[in-house]
């Protein structure tokens, strides 16, 4: 088992790949969307593999007032928007979706934007700090797909210049491959939370149970 | 069982012929809405900002529990949680309090308690609140109730920080669903006085399996070692 991140930045490679007003309320997947730093096909987990994502993040985002100056304000690091909405940043969303289904939904059941930037952000400071944390951790079981679509709502904040730094996500996730996943399986049939101390666990009895002395016949 | 989260805010009415003060879905560079003072706004369906099609409520299968609440710290907000018709937080005279102040459970977490006058006094300001509050023991929605989370304030937003200003205010809550057999269990857990959580019902769950156990164990050596 392997503790695994993945680092999305919408302004990463060419102008042509990066993030722009255009995709403003559009998904984006953090993988393969077409912007910024991608992979070279679907997050998918084979027949031997567990995924279990632990944390998603997304850039934050500062609520304000009008009248903030648009485009040229900063406030704490992120810029305000390109008409003056009363928010720094870009106002952005990561959604998990497995296979064809998103994880996070409103009240009422209809499948929404995801985690707002402000309430889990990336890069975390003393600024901008998170009032959430993905627990229970969500599964990702063998034969899967997986990912992570961001939202943005606020155009002229995703930023063109290293100072700007664009758009960014997070994703930490465990890897767990081979008998680790068999285990990983077992876990989540017996109802046992899925974690390398728990993996571990499982391993240890499985040992003892091989080493124990067999019983005397009677 | 899935973790959670709502956030609302007073933003809608983005764009050309938009105009209303609530909006189903977020829009692209949406204008915040005013927000008279001293009035309670349910954030799923309180006709300002962002909303949900239908009043939050819970099916017979499902079973949610409210783990954190937040809200702007500026202009008086407070969060207060309404289960059904009852206001989960009260006053110690047992009469209506406006909720958790945002002051005690800002969000988002590390902003400041005020919106300054000038884009330089803004930018300038290095408040930053944390939490003094903490949602525990958490709220429980049984299955078939209404909830609500409802935003007030005690200072409109209108003109604010400055004169033809509107501040942008929001709140935050964070809930895990429980569906299908978790919510029974969940069920069970409140019968058993447990506390609910993702722990105790994968608990409960390892129980019922090692019941299962025993029991077709125990009918195996009944039936003299044939199954």
């Amino acid at each position: 088992m392997r503790s695994q991140v993945y680092q999305w930045n919408s302004q990463t490679g060419t102008a042509a790949t990066s993030a722009r007003d255009a995709q403003a309320g559009t998904s984006i997947s953090i993988f393969i969307g077409g912007f910024g730093n991608n992979i070279t096909k679907p997050a998918e987990t084979t027949a031997t593999q567990f995924v279990v994502i632990e944390d998603v993040a997304v850039s934050p985002t500062a609520f304000l007032a009008t009248g903030y100056g648009a485009g040229t304000d900063e406030y704490r690091g992120l810029i305000a928007g390109a008409i003056t909405t009363g928010v720094a940043g870009n106002r952005a969303y990561i959604q998990v979706r497995i296979n064809t289904t998103d994880y996070f939904l409103d009240p009422d059941n209809v499948g929404n934007d995801g985690i707002p930037g402000a309430a889990s952000p990336y890069p975390r400071s003393t600024d901008f700090q998170p009032c959430f944390n993905l627990y229970p951790d969500v599964y990702v079981l063998p034969g899967q797909v997986f990912d992570a679509l961001v939202t943005f709502y606020n155009t002229g904040a995703t930023g063109t210049t290293v100072l700007n730094c664009g758009l960014w996500a997070f994703m930490k996730y465990t890897l767990y491959d081979g008998p680790d996943a068999l285990i990983a399986n077992k876990l989540l049939e017996m109802g046992i939370s899925i974690n390398p101390g728990n993996v571990d666990w499982y391993k240890r009895t499985l040992i003892q149970s091989q080493s124990a002395p067999a019983m005397p016949s009677a | 069982m899935r973790s959670q989260v709502y956030e609302w805010s007073n933003l809608a009415a983005g764009g050309a012929g938009l105009t209303s003060t609530s909006t189903l879905r977020r829009t692209v560079d949406a204008q915040p809405q005013v927000v008279p003072a001293n009035r309670e706004y349910d954030i799923f369906i309180g006709g300002i900002g962002n909303n949900i099609t239908k009043p939050a409520e819970t099916t017979a299968t499902q079973f949610i529990v409210i783990e954190d609440i937040a809200c702007s710290a500026y202009l008086g907000g407070a969060v207060q949680v309404r289960i059904n018709t009852t206001d989960y937080f009260q006053n110690p005279d047992v009469t209506d309090q406006a909720g958790v102040p945002g002051l005690a459970s800002p969000y988002p977490r590390g902003s400041s308690n005020e919106l300054l006058a000038t884009s330089a006094l803004i930018a300038a300001d290095n408040t930053q609140l944390l939490k003094s509050f903490d949602l525990y023991p958490d709220v429980y929605v049984l299955p078939g109730q209404v909830f609500q989370i409802l935003y007030s304030l005690t200072t409109t937003n209108a003109d604010y920080p400055a004169a033809n200003n509107t501040a942008v205010v929001s709140a935050f809550v964070k809930y895990t669903l429980y569906d299908g057999p978790d919510a029974l269990i969940a069920n069970k857990l409140l019968e058993l006085g447990v506390t609910i959580n993702p722990n105790n019902v994968d608990w409960y769950k390892r129980t019922l399996i090692e019941q299962q156990q025993r029991s077709r164990v125990a009918a195996v050596a009944s039936n003299g070692g044939s199954a």
